[in-house]
């Protein structure tokens, strides 16, 4: 048993977690919701004792946190993180999980199978002798994950541990955690997605620091107080789970699409909120657009790696481009904004060959784009660059900033001190300060809530209104289908779809032959569509 | 996103070379090494370059990553060979002896780096680290912290490839928002790199933070299992058999 009893924890003079209590049980799923910077990862962090508890207490299994039980907490309870690549310690994948157990004091024999065990338990016992890096980011997770596993922890804390992977991969992490908890590992997991509370026997909202909202699944979906404070009213698939529970669906049993479906159409529940909106998007089909971005023919291989094979699309407004980690869509991106030159065809803006700078691309992780000492100056940077005068170069970014949203009080310090959250809005202002006439984000929303979800989607399809085609990489898509024109589909380097968005928002069918599962959004629209056929 | 192998680099098959064990893998580096430099020329010379032939086909590795290896050190070496076969003093020309003996100097250093080069490309860095530990153990007994030495130098290791990733995605988020890396003067040019290992420096220390509360998390406390069996006993015999090379080496 975990037992939190009113933990407050300060960093400095500030306090990220207030008088919270918590109790997870052998074998429960307890989920922690909230928006940025609510305290979450604080709490999660207290749980396997590597932040103490300025006041109250935290005990697991009897051990209580103090800095001489770091090392045993950490033992009982394992730790998974948004980011696979920074949990890497070895650059072979064996050699990775066998970390944990190394540290046990395990003799040889005993970290040998604990390794091909957790290999086992997490599909990837056919890429133990492969280089961590050569993985996909999918992969390194189920590694992180196997890391974790093979020391045996009695409890499991997933601090956004799946808001990076694509559908398919999340699916695997669930059933591993499904298995987990059958053995009896209690798990905790900080989540931003309504799909992440059904299935769990307990939810926390956390606001500012506080415990707001602690129940059931059910009546989380039930309390527009709980689903206004931990962000998710802001969720495309809340009202769905609302509505299922209204029907007296138990939503501490994991979904089925089906079961859904049925029960909606049963409880006279309004099936319109399954049925795919027509939004100014579709309007927006028709009206000629001002840029054009696309590939011509486009190749490009690293080494013997071919990664793009003569790929051709073409974007104009809000065109999301999918596919299965590896397909290709992080290189088609390099190659649309002009930070990598093509090996073979090429990639225009209105039919001259685009060039880096031109393009506003926004990087998967808002971290890896961010590089000068102040706020303020990273996102100067590309009107500076671009050589507009001083005095305009300061306007435009404050500017920017103030689209995104970020604070003034935050120009003057290093990007790096910020939160997930305020950094993605930093990298994003320092897109568009320069007033690129087109843009490629690369998973925009990855780490967000979902308040600031909806906002960095409001600002796209704003962006797209000016005129400007916005190229959208996303694990997301059931976020994106209904605000994009077109989507595009990669496998394996090829483009297997390009599609108006009215024809995919409630057919599986173009993800399916991407190799990619299509979001629950999507098949539960489709499933509706089957009702309805058969009726 | 994948990128070209680093030269040395760990490369991932399954060869003889891949199979041994890295203790005996650094105790045959450092006699092929000795052989290398303590071999007379041309027979004994001519002996230790056929073991760096055999330890090529054996791992697979290309004789062109050699000639890469040597690239770095390919203007010194080119001075030393004209240094020592130009004449300028006395009778000015060329000098066969000088010649000779620089050349044979040029070719003991590419056997060196040949098997180095054998030696990182067959073995992963933890392996390294374990072998190296496993080398140095008796000093734990007066006190080296041994093991800890080992891990440091694994995540040394370990930081040379995100070094070149970090370097490379500050580049790119610069390029994407304008910069120019192939454009103006050496002083523009230089001004735009200051711009980039800045970032780069703290990026780096920011990594080692994450990875080192990533280690916290998972009981990393300096004392780990070691992964080294018993060394096998086709390996001992791989031993003796480099033993004797090199003494054939050395003897002709």
């Amino acid at each position: 048993m975990i037992v939190v009893t009113d933990a407050t924890h300060r960093y400095g003079s500030v306090e990220a977690l207030r008088g919270v209590s918590l109790l997870v049980a052998p074998g429960q799923r307890v989920v922690i919701l909230g928006t940025n910077g609510s305290g979450k990862s604080t709490l999660a962090r207290l749980l396997n004792g590597s932040l103490l508890p300025s006041s109250g207490s935290v005990e697991v299994d009897g051990v209580s946190s103090s800095p001489e039980t770091t090392r045993r907490l950490a033992e009982l309870v394992g730790y998974v993180r948004q980011d696979p690549r920074n949990q890497i310690v070895s650059p072979v994948v064996s050699d990775e999980v066998a970390f944990g157990p190394r540290n046990l004091g395990l003799s040889r024999p005993d970290v040998l199978s604990r390794v091909d065990e957790a290999l086992e338990v997490c599909g990837i016992s056919h890429l133990r002798h492969h280089m961590t890096t050569e993985l996909s980011g999918g992969q390194q997770q189920l590694l992180a994950l196997a890391g974790v596993l093979a020391m045996r922890p009695r409890y499991l804390v997933l601090d956004e541990a799946c808001s990076q992977l694509d559908e398919a991969t999340r699916r695997r992490v669930r059933a591993i955690v499904r298995d987990c908890r059958e053995r009896g590992v209690g798990v905790v997991e900080v989540a931003h997605f309504a799909e992440d509370v059904a299935g769990a026997d307990r939810v926390l909202v956390l606001e500012r620091g506080r415990l707001a909202w602690e129940g059931e699944p059910g009546g989380f979906f039930l309390s527009p107080g709980a689903l206004s404070s931990s962000g998710l009213r802001d969720d495309p698939l809340s009202p769905v789970l609302s509505s299922l529970a209204a029907s007296g669906c138990d939503l501490t049993e994991p979904l089925d699409e089906k079961d859904v479906v049925q029960r909606l159409g049963v409880s006279g529940a309004p099936s319109d909120r399954l049925t795919a909106p027509s939004p100014a998007a579709d309007e927006a089909d028709e009206a000629p657009a001002a840029h054009e971005l696309c590939l011509r023919d486009a190749s490009l291989s690293y080494g013997d790696t071919a990664a793009l094979v003569r790929a051709n699309l073409s974007a104009t407004g809000v065109t999301l481009l999918l596919g299965a980690s590896g397909s290709g869509k992080s290189t088609a991106a390099r190659l649309l904004s002009g930070v990598l030159a093509p090996d073979d065809g090429s990639a225009e803006l209105d039919g001259g060959r685009v060039r880096a700078g031109r393009i506003g691309l926004a990087f998967q992780r808002p971290e890896d784009q961010l590089f000068s000492d102040t706020v303020i100056d990273d996102i100067a940077y590309g009107p500076r660059m671009a050589g507009h005068g001083d005095e305009a170069t300061r306007a435009e970014a404050i500017d920017a900033a103030r689209r995104l949203g970020v604070g003034s009080d935050v120009l003057g310090r290093s990007p790096f001190e910020l939160s997930g959250g305020q950094m993605r809005r930093v990298a994003l202002a320092g897109v568009i300060a320069a007033g690129p006439s087109a843009y490629v984000f690369d998973e925009p929303t990855a780490g967000l809530d979902a308040p600031s979800r909806r906002e960095v989607r409001e600002l796209v399809s704003d962006l797209a209104a000016g005129g400007a085609p916005v190229v959208v990489i996303t694990h997301d898509a059931a976020e994106w289908i209904d605000v994009a024109r077109r989507v595009v589909f990669l496998a394996g380097g090829r483009v297997t779809g390009d599609l108006r968005a009215s024809e995919v928002r409630a057919n599986p069918a173009p993800f399916e032959a991407a190799g990619m599962l299509a979001p629950l959004m999507v098949r539960l629209r489709a499933a509706g569509r089957g009702g309805e056929a058969d009726a | 996103m994948r990128s070209p192998v680093a030269l040395g680099a760990y490369v991932p098959a399954r060869t003889l070379v891949h199979a041994i064990d890295a203790r005996a893998k650094l105790v045959l580096l450092v006699i092929a090494t000795v052989a290398s430099f303590a071999s007379p020329a041309p027979v004994g010379l001519a002996v230790a370059a056929a073991g760096l032939v055999v330890a090529l086909v054996a791992s697979r590795t290309s004789p062109r990553a050699v000639l890469r290896g040597l690239r770095p050190a390919a203007l010194l070496l080119a001075v030393s060979v004209l240094g020592n076969a130009v004449v300028l003093v006395g009778q000015p020309g060329i000098s066969l002896a000088g010649l000779s003996r620089s050349v044979t100097v040029v070719l003991r250093v590419a056997l060196v780096v040949g098997f180095a080069l054998v030696f990182s490309s067959t073995t992963p860095q933890p392996a390294i680290a374990d072998a190296l530990a496993a080398l140095m153990a008796p000093l734990s007994r007066v006190g080296v912290p041994v093991t800890s030495i080992a891990m440091s130098a694994s995540i040394a290791l370990r930081f040379i490839p995100i070094t070149g990733e970090e370097l490379h995605r500050i580049r790119s988020a610069q390029r994407a928002r304008g910069a120019r890396f192939d454009e103006g003067g050496v002083r523009e040019r230089l001004a735009v790199w200051r711009q980039v290992l800045v970032p780069l420096v703290v990026a780096l220390f920011r990594r080692s933070d994450e990875l080192a509360r990533a280690m916290t998390d998972r009981c990393y406390a300096g004392e780990q299992t070691t992964l080294l069996g018993p060394l096998p006993p086709r390996d001992r015999a791989l031993v003796a058999v480099g033993v004797a090379w090199a003494v054939v080496c050395a003897l002709f």
